[in-house]
């Protein structure tokens, strides 16, 4: 077997596996705060994408740098979201939740398809054209900035849910919603706010992969379930869950290229996410389900 | 900007369609307008869905030629009669292409065109030989779409084969494609050894891959294929996959993409400094559409592909271009506008030679078709065999020169010189 | 109870004789209407009833399908035995996926997960696999023979997709009588409890869904023999799941009636806006429509439009299901 090729597949693995955490990092959080799942995930991402490249091209700003403008408007979107709909089916069943956020999907991916017409899009940044070296194996650049962004927003999540008055009321409300009522907090509020806070990691997420993948309006499903299996093979409501497991299955899938036909590699995600599913439902980080 | 399509206001024709339409869904027949007569043709593609883009190319290019027939006089052998069409959206989905089928045989259509995607396209099927309407398939790759019906009426299963086909069947891209690499290499008084095959895993790249795969096994030709690197799409990362390419140490890439992947691939080819004396692409979409040379620039730059493609040498093609370029917010005209656009126009012919719109005379006409003013590149009349399908519908190999997709082989075709092996970084 | 006797009989009666009046195009939207409302009216059984969400029953669709056209494509066997060659593939896939979830202990939104997960592999696999066509698919000769499952009348597919759907709604309408449904319907509501009462919940969700992807696989022939070609991305995809579920749970999840009247609500709905609205530039206005349409059910009339419908009209009705309260 070419060794070069297994540590390069090794090394584009961990590299895309930065994308692949801050996909999930969002998502986690949501689900880990109030049980929802964001169906609605990657046509959130798709958005993300889209307000970078409209910052790219009308206003020249470079997507490494306006992404917290993206993460914003997605706050604002996910907040509204919450308070508006979510919040008003939060003790209906569970099919009522997926449904909803399925609508919420389609009216986001169709709304942007009606904006911005079908093509595959990308933003051209002048760091994911160059590529390091190091002896036979390359490291993109891109991808290397945005596995260190990664790195950083997941642990600034890490410190503001741990460490702040709002983390921590977070938390609680995830915790034991009616014990947070009971002392004062405002949980329709905090869900708002944690909603919006998933929303906007989702929205840099987006933003930040804008100049590595392609887009296009269309492609909001499949980051969706890419997404969900990286949750659930991490640990739901994991941060750490989310990262490690971003790493996992973009590694998994590498090496799934390197050694099966790369069309396969998908099935080498799915395949790990039932045995997670059996053999340890709440991932590799999470918390023991309820 | 790239992405803009053209606008259609909700006018009052669009109204009265809707009334006509909603009385027509309950059964109850209207009047026919007392005019001139009108032919209607539902053109039924993927408007909306993954497949939008080219759907809407196709719709833009059909509605273009019932303009253009219409304001030549129309059908003469039938008094001037017009040509109306109605459009249908397959949403890229069968059974909502099966549905709008019905639905503008309905409204009147006489004559069915459609629908680039091969599942839409075999729904369709069944409507045509069931409500006899002639199918013209002007896009859809998938071969069993017409030969099954001519084994059903080879078999007395059913009389009279209402579809046809005026587009390259699958089968034949690739054993034309490998024939062109070797004509190319020969051309170019280089022998390059080692090709990569690399292609999206979908219905379109799947069958192409396999085509050429076949064609080469067939061809035994000098060069040989020394890896086959298939990807799910869209993909969302190729880095593992072209590192697989250099491993073998190939001097061609053979690339079968989708536009999204080849905004991946192509970039990523030139990151991990694969070093090839060319890029030759057996036939696929990605590689030379306005909106692809919009963000990718330099890298398509002397990327070839054996696609269908317009005849440009022939004038009127270049004055179509134009207005095409000017109403779709500036898109190429290429295999899907111009699919279309030639489909109505055989349509038309048929309808010229066959006098009446009724079915079978309609179905027969085509069948006899000899058109020889097609816009596409075509290696001779177009005509239609046995199976239904246009064997003279062949593809040519584009070349991008100068950040433009020109035709450069077949000799015949070319408006320009094909430039191979590629120029060094 | 015999005025809803009659009102039903009336009502097919009347779905009987509409094909002579209506054009082809208006029996082809019922037929589609029938057709989802079954498939809906299969996935009713574990999703609604049993309260368990499958989010992969297209799996089951693609089963019998591909298998229902492989054996009439290779043996020349006729798809009136075929389809039940495959609705029996469908529910030994549908117990095992059930057997791996229920004895795991998974629940919620785990199932559903697994249920995709299931959904997905047979997508890729069906994509990777030559003998069944690969990403090109199987394409079915068309012929118009009946010994052969299909119709040269449009009509005729009209009636077998009626009969389809009166009968699936015949069948969970008599196990909600029975203990069968009792059960699950408790299973739904609380099943720790129901374990705690001794009931064996693991079988009866078994059952529940060994049923429900049985008559699925069945249907997935009459996809294969109406649309004549099965592609892997349209037969096992998430989006044909997505189709199946929303009948029953916009029209009432476990109400034997919910999938019937969800499917004559959304179908005519997505027939009407994609028609009027989906004009050039417009393109995907439509889609907003009906995912503004799901929001709104959602948030207005949660239980879906059947029980609504009961509680407007005053009465009483032992199959509306209350929302369970969810922690």
């Amino acid at each position: 077997m070419d060794l070069t090729l297994v540590g390069q597949g090794l090394l584009s693995g961990v590299l895309f596996g930065g994308v692949y955490s801050l996909m999930a990092v969002g998502l986690t959080l949501i689900f880990g705060v109030m049980r929802v799942v964001n169906f609605a995930h990657g046509d959130m991402m798709v958005w993300g994408m889209y307000l970078a490249w409209m910052l790219a091209t009308r206003a020249g700003i470079d997507p490494y740098v306006g992404f917290p403008v993206c993460a914003a408007v997605l706050f604002t979107l996910g907040w509204a979201v919450q308070r508006g709909l979510v919040h008003r089916i939060v003790d209906a069943p569970h099919e009522m939740q997926i449904l909803l956020m399925l609508g919420v999907a389609l009216v986001l991916e169709n709304a942007a398809l009606v904006a911005f017409g079908p093509d595959p899009q990308r933003v051209r940044s002048p760091l994911t054209a160059s590529t390091l070296w190091l002896g036979p194996l390359f490291v993109d650049v891109g991808r290397l900035v945005t596995f260190g962004v990664a790195l950083a927003l997941t642990g600034a999540l890490w410190v503001f849910l741990g460490h702040t008055d709002l983390g921590r009321r977070i938390r609680a409300a995830s915790d034991n919603p009616y014990g947070a009522l009971v002392i004062g907090t405002d949980v329709g509020r905090v869900y708002a706010i944690a909603f919006g806070i998933g929303a906007a990691c989702v929205g840099a997420a987006g933003a930040l992969v804008s100049p590595i993948l392609p887009f296009q309006p269309a492609g909001g499903l499949s980051l969706s379930v890419a997404s969900f299996n990286i949750v659930i093979i991490g640990g739901m409501g994991s941060l750490l869950g989310a990262f490690v497991g971003g790493l996992l299955v973009s590694v998994a899938e590498s090496l799934g290229a390197v050694f099966l036909a790369p069309s396969m590699k998908e099935l080498v995600s799915f395949s790990l996410l039932i045995v997670i599913l059996l053999l340890r439902p709440a991932g590799l980080f999470g918390r023991r389900a309820a | 900007m790239t992405g803009r399509r053209p606008s259609s206001p909700v006018s009052r024709r669009t109204v009265l369609r809707g009334a006509a339409a909603g009385a027509a869904v309950l059964g109850f027949p209207l009047p026919l307008r007392a005019q001139a007569p009108v032919i209607k043709i539902g053109a039924v593609h993927p408007v909306t869905g993954p497949l939008a883009e080219p759907g809407q190319a196709c719709r833009l290019g059909a509605t273009m030629a019932v303009e253009a027939v219409n304001a030549a006089g129309g059908i003469k052998a039938m008094g001037g009669a017009k040509l109306e069409l109605i459009v249908g959206d397959t949403q890229t989905k069968p059974d909502v292409g099966r549905t709008e089928a019905e639905r503008v045989i309905n409204q009147g259509a006489q004559i069915l065109m459609g629908s680039f995607d091969s599942g839409s396209t075999a729904a369709m099927v069944p409507v045509a030989q069931q409500r006899r309407v002639p199918f013209l398939v002007d896009i859809a790759a998938a071969d069993p779409i017409t030969a099954n019906v001519a084994k059903a009426v080879k078999e007395g299963q059913q009389k009279v084969q209402y579809v046809y086909r005026n587009f390259p069947t699958g089968s034949s891209f690739g054993a034309r494609a490998v024939r062109y690499f070797t004509e190319i290499f020969a051309e170019s008084g280089v022998a390059p050894k080692r090709v990569v095959l690399m292609y999206c895993n979908d219905l379109f790249g799947q069958n192409a891959a396999k085509g050429f795969q076949a064609g080469y096994a067939a061809a035994k030709p000098a060069w040989e294929i020394v890896d086959v690197i298939p990807w799910p799409e869209p993909p969302q990362d190729l880095s593992t996959e072209v590192s697989r390419a250099k491993a073998a140490r190939p001097d061609i890439i053979a690339p079968i993409t989708r536009p999204a992947s080849a905004q991946l691939l192509l970039p990523e080819l030139r990151k991990q400094r694969v070093e090839v004396m060319g890029i030759v692409g057996p036939g696929s979409p990605g590689l030379y559409e306005a909106g692809q040379l919009a963000v990718l620039k330099d890298d398509l730059e002397y990327v070839m592909s054996a696609v269908p493609w317009a005849n440009f040498k022939n004038p009127r093609t270049q004055k179509v271009a134009e207005d095409y370029f000017k109403r779709s917010g500036g898109k190429t005209f290429d295999t899907n506008s111009g699919y279309s656009y030639d489909g109505i126009f055989v349509i038309a012919d048929a309808l010229e030679r066959a006098k009446s719109a009724d079915a079978d005379t309609v179905a027969d006409a085509i069948k006899k078709t000899h058109y020889t003013a097609g816009l596409m590149q075509y290696a001779g009349p177009v005509i239609f065999n046995e199976l239904g399908d246009n064997p003279n519908a062949v593809t040519t190999m584009i070349q991008i020169l100068g950040q433009k997709p020109v035709a450069v082989w077949p000799k015949e075709a070319a408006v320009q010189k094909l430039v191979f092996p590629r120029p060094k970084r | 109870m015999t005025v809803p006797r009659v009102a039903a009989l009336v009502v097919v009666l009347a779905l009987a004789a509409l094909p002579a009046v209506l054009s082809s195009y208006a029996v082809t939207v019922f037929i589609f209407i029938f057709f989802y409302a079954y498939l809906g009216q299969a996935w009713n059984l574990v999703g609604g009833y049993a309260g368990q969400l499958s989010a992969g029953h297209a799996a089951f669709v693609g089963l019998g399908a591909y298998t229902a056209a492989m054996l009439s494509m290779t043996l020349g066997l006729t798809p009136w035995v075929g389809m039940f060659v495959g609705g029996a593939l469908a529910a030994a896939l549908g117990a095992l996926i059930a057997y791996l979830g229920f004895r795991f202990g998974l629940r919620g939104f785990y199932f559903v997960l697994l249920t995709v997960a299931f959904a997905e592999i047979g997508r890729i696999v069906a994509l990777n696999t030559d003998a069944v066509g690969g990403a090109l698919g199987l394409y079915i000769t068309f012929t118009g023979n009946p010994r052969q499952f299909q119709f040269q009348d449009n009509r005729a597919y009209y009636y077998v997709a009626l009969v389809m759907m009166l009968a699936a709604t015949a069948l969970v309408a008599a196990l909600e009588r029975r203990r069968f449904g009792e059960y699950l319907k408790a299973i739904r509501e609380d099943e720790n409890a129901c374990e705690a009462l001794g009931v064996d919940t693991f079988r009866y969700k078994l059952l529940a869904m060994v049923l429900s992807s049985f008559l699925t696989g069945v249907g997935g022939t009459f996809y294969a023999y109406y649309l004549f070609s099965l592609q892997p991305n349209a037969v096992f995809g998430i989006p044909l799941s997505v189709e199946i579920m929303i009948r029953p749970i916009v029209g009432g999840a476990g109400t034997a009636l919910g999938p019937v009247l969800g499917s004559f609500i959304l179908s005519p709905l997505g027939e009407l806006s994609r028609v009027y609205l989906s004009q050039g530039a417009w393109s995907g206005l439509h889609l907003i429509v009906y995912g503004v349409l799901l929001i709104v059910v959602v948030l207005f009339f949660p239980q879906g439009a059947y029980p609504t419908l009961l509680k407007l009209g005053g009465s009483m009705s032992r199959s509306s299901p209350k929302p369970p309260h969810r922690i």
